[in-house]
């Protein structure tokens, strides 16, 4: 087991894109390496350990690593990215991109996360704790996929476009979630406990089931009968027609 | 006084008939010369392979590849061939370089000169988007341009064809040309662009346009007699009708020989057809989908009029966009892709699709076996040009890739392995054991451009040329391309050297330099009073149906970067 603590030595204006803080290029390295390996800050590299305090308890593989942030990392971005085994734990808040591209591995956020939350990311878990902002599991622009895999648990709400393109993987939401959840979907199961508006616009395939209110409902879905999920019904639909989809929407 | 000479090169220049040889190449002032001074900088290339530098002859690097980076902001994050694209950080000599199918400018002027490519040629100019190009071609580092000015739907050409008024169709051929500072005629599916604008296209040679009462075959060749009276460098370009449908390289052949009758006026071919792979189609559906080119081929091979080029596909991800509005309409719905279609007024309308040739499709597997047939089944490589019609069938970053399986029938057939039995049931790649030697690939790079360009100063090693040059660290007679691919693949890659104008550009496979390259345009003369009588027409047609005016519609001299203007004078 290898524990490397993080702590921000002083609140930070300009964000710090950090896309190789992971548990893989962390695994095996003393404090000394990983203050020397170097991030984006503004429009040039900095050493890590320019922004953190930073300890290490032992020393093991990526899936024996665990990193733990303390406190707010509200700008820091890019955090897991491409991640593929170990833990990372944030105690607090933190800024956009966390969890991109991750492969397997686990994020949990005690706090609330920005845009952009696990986009693209293919296997692993993430669990946030929080709020999300907009795009949780989404693509980039251009893309026709999003998440394609690993599960996404948030146990606040989220924003706008909730799982954009996604192609696989699951996504749960315990809260509300804002527009046009689930748009363009290709595959993917995502489960909304809360509210959501205009949702699964353009899905192709894949699964949406909303426990809460749906306001503004697309009128591109076709019912069929009902669905029994956990012992709870639903009405299925069927959609979106617009583009000869057969992604399937439960709702109340 | 700047000199350079390259010392014991391993030279392989066809235009003098020179098969790697070892010789000197003196340089003064960017120019070859017979001899330089004792005071000239020496390139030592003892056991490099030295040609001309590469020209392509027809890419999409400026104008329509804007829309292309537009619909595909994913394609910045791509990175297949790694040191070439994707995202690369500035240097002290370069700028930070994105994409690979549709790369920013910057990028797409290293990465030719890395590949020891010096000239291309924009193949497709809308005469009203003509100024937004020459901004692009001037943020195009390092390479001489020129650019292809579309006339093969354009309201005016058409209404001048159908009324038969050939001195004022040359007239306006001349005064388009040189509102776009364009440097030939391109023609994409003649009539069909104008027949979109309607939903709908034009089938064949001898489909009346909607509302124009003229028909391709008569574009074609009312396109052609006026390029020859202007005594355009160029023949016409031609992008034949029904690209990219089954069958349909009968409609090709069908046009080939339609210009049998057509006499140029310089010595150059007579037609130049494009990117003939996506033309070369056998088989009545997408079901029994086979190759043409034989067919193609065995008619090229008996006629001595037209050059063309290849279009070869290249696997991975490409983005294709063409003035050919229609069949971009066809794969976005075939494929469910995005799509961009744009109409300019009165003159063409184009589109642009993302697409990924995959091996596992069989459709693709027989594209990308199409133009490798075509290039070796036509014997004369003086006819062909070598291209992807780049991003089309794939990004130029993968020419090297591409001269492989034209040298290597190993090479060929390790790709070949992984096709299904479907694929190769449709296609006659398998049964070619030609190789192509570098002499050969010189001409298919380098010379055939020369000549179908008319531009002697390009594309040759001759004395009194352009100090164009590329150096590969690979000798011919020691590496032999059709085992050791693999080398010539890194070695065209990245070139130890390329020269543009006598100044060292790269250097071991890296930017040295970025000099600014030079925009070459026509200026045809014609008669002011035939001049006046089509002005006279456009005006009306400026009133009636622009959105701009005829003022606003000439590139300035400002627009142009280091302008060579090649005069012409037509005869009427």
């Amino acid at each position: 087991m290898q524990l490397v603590k993080l702590s921000l030595k002083k609140a930070n204006k300009i964000p710090i894109e950090a896309d190789n803080i992971n548990p893989d290029n962390f695994a095996g390295k003393s404090a000394e390496e990983i203050k020397a390996i170097p991030v984006w800050y503004g429009n040039g590299q900095c050493p890590l350990g320019d922004f953190f305090y930073i300890e290490v308890e032992g020393s093991d593989s990526a899936e024996n690593t665990k990193i733990v942030f303390e406190g707010d990392v509200s700008r820091v971005k890019r955090i897991g990215q491409n991640m593929s085994a170990g833990e990372i734990e944030i105690n607090g808040n933190v800024d956009m991109h966390c969890g991109f591209g991750m492969k397997g591995g686990k994020v949990v956020i005690n706090g609330d996360a920005d845009s952009w939350l696990g986009c693209e990311m293919a296997g692993g878990e993430i669990i946030l704790n929080g709020s999300a902002s907009y795009y949780v599991g989404a693509g980039y622009r251009g893309e026709a996929c999003g998440m394609r895999g690993g599960k996404i648990t948030v146990n606040g709400n989220t924003k706008d476009y909730l799982g954009e393109h996604m192609c696989g993987g699951e996504i749960l939401v315990k809260g509300d979630v804002g527009l046009l959840p689930a748009i363009s979907n290709n595959g993917g199961k995502i489960v909304i406990e809360g509210n959501a508006t205009m949702p699964a616009s353009e899905m192709k395939n894949g699964t949406v089931i909303i426990k809460g209110e749906v306001y503004d409902l697309l009128p591109s879905y076709k019912e069929e009968g009902t669905e029994e999920v956990e012992g709870v019904t639903y009405r299925k639909l069927v959609g979106d027609v617009n583009i000869g989809g057969k992604g399937v929407l439960l709702i109340k | 006084m700047s000199e350079i000479l390259i010392k014991n090169a391993s030279v392989c220049d066809p235009a003098q008939g020179i098969n790697c040889e070892p010789m000197d190449i003196c340089i003064r002032d960017g120019k070859i010369v017979e001899r330089v001074s004792g005071n000239a900088k020496v390139i030592d290339a003892v056991g490099k392979l030295t040609m001309a530098g590469g020209f392509d002859g027809h890419t999409h690097s400026a104008g329509k590849i804007n829309v292309g980076r537009f619909i595909n902001p994913n394609d910045a994050r791509k990175n297949p061939v790694p040191g070439l694209s994707g995202q690369v950080a500035r240097t002290e000599k370069t700028r930070a370089q994105v994409g690979y199918n549709t790369p920013n400018t910057y990028a797409i002027g290293y990465r030719y000169a890395k590949l020891g490519y010096t000239t291309i040629c924009e193949a497709a100019i809308p005469l009203l988007a003509a100024r937004h190009t020459h901004e692009e071609f001037k943020e195009i580092p390092i390479l001489d341009k020129m650019g292809l000015s579309l006339f093969g739907s354009n309201w005016q050409v058409m209404e001048y064809i159908r009324d038969k008024e050939p001195e004022k169709l040359a007239a306006y051929i001349a005064w388009g040309l040189k509102a776009s500072r364009g440097y030939g005629v391109k023609i994409v599916n003649p009539g069909g662009g104008e027949a979109w604008g309607w939903g709908r296209n034009v089938t064949g040679l001898y489909d009346p346009v909607p509302n124009f009462d003229v028909t391709p075959a008569e574009i074609l060749i009312g396109l052609a007699e006026a390029n020859e009276r202007l005594r355009l460098p160029h023949s016409i370009h031609v992008h034949c009708n029904n690209l990219g449908k089954p069958g349909n390289y009968a409609t090709t052949i069908e046009t080939m020989k339609l210009f049998e009758k057509v006499k140029p006026s310089r010595d150059r071919q007579a037609l130049h057809v494009t990117h003939v792979q996506f033309n070369a189609y056998a088989g009545t559906s997408w079901r029994d989908f086979e190759t043409g080119a034989p067919m193609v081929a065995d008619y090229v091979n008996g006629a001595d009029h037209l050059t063309f080029d290849l279009g070869q596909v290249i696997f991975g991800p490409a983005v294709t966009m063409t003035a050919d509005g229609p069949v971009e309409y066809a794969n976005a719905r075939m494929l469910h892709e995005k799509w961009s279609n744009q109409d300019i007024e009165l003159e063409d309308a184009s589109g642009v699709v993302p697409l990924f040739y995959s091996p596992k499709s069989f459709v693709n597997a027989v594209q990308w076996a199409i133009g490798l047939e075509l290039a070796l089944l036509v014997k004369d490589p003086w006819k062909i040009m070598f291209t992807t019609d780049s991003p089309n069938g794939g990004s130029f970053v993968n020419y090297p890739e591409a001269f492989t399986y034209l040298m290597s029938a190993k090479r060929r057939a390790e790709v070949i392995s992984g096709f299904s039995k479907m694929a190769l049931d449709r296609m006659v790649l398998p049964g070619i054991d030609r190789e192509l030697d570098f002499y050969e690939l010189a001409v298919m790079t380098r010379s055939t451009q020369s000549k179908m360009y008319s531009r002697p100063e390009k594309g040759n090693l001759k004395v009194g040329s352009d100090a164009d040059i590329a150096i590969y660290d690979l000798l011919p007679g020691q590496v032999d391309p059709s085992t050791e691919y693999a080398k010539v693949k890194q070695a065209f890659s990245g070139a130890a050297y390329t020269l543009k104008g006598g100044e060292i550009v790269v250097k071991d496979g890296e930017i040295e330099a970025t000099p600014k390259g030079k925009t070459y345009w026509v200026n045809a003369k014609v008669p002011k009073s035939i001049d006046a009588a089509m002005q006279k027409d456009i005006d009306r047609k400026f009133r009636k149906y622009y959105t701009v005016s005829k003022a606003n519609y000439m590139v300035e001299d400002s627009y142009i970067q280091k302008p060579v203007e090649i005069d012409t004078e037509g005869v009427f």
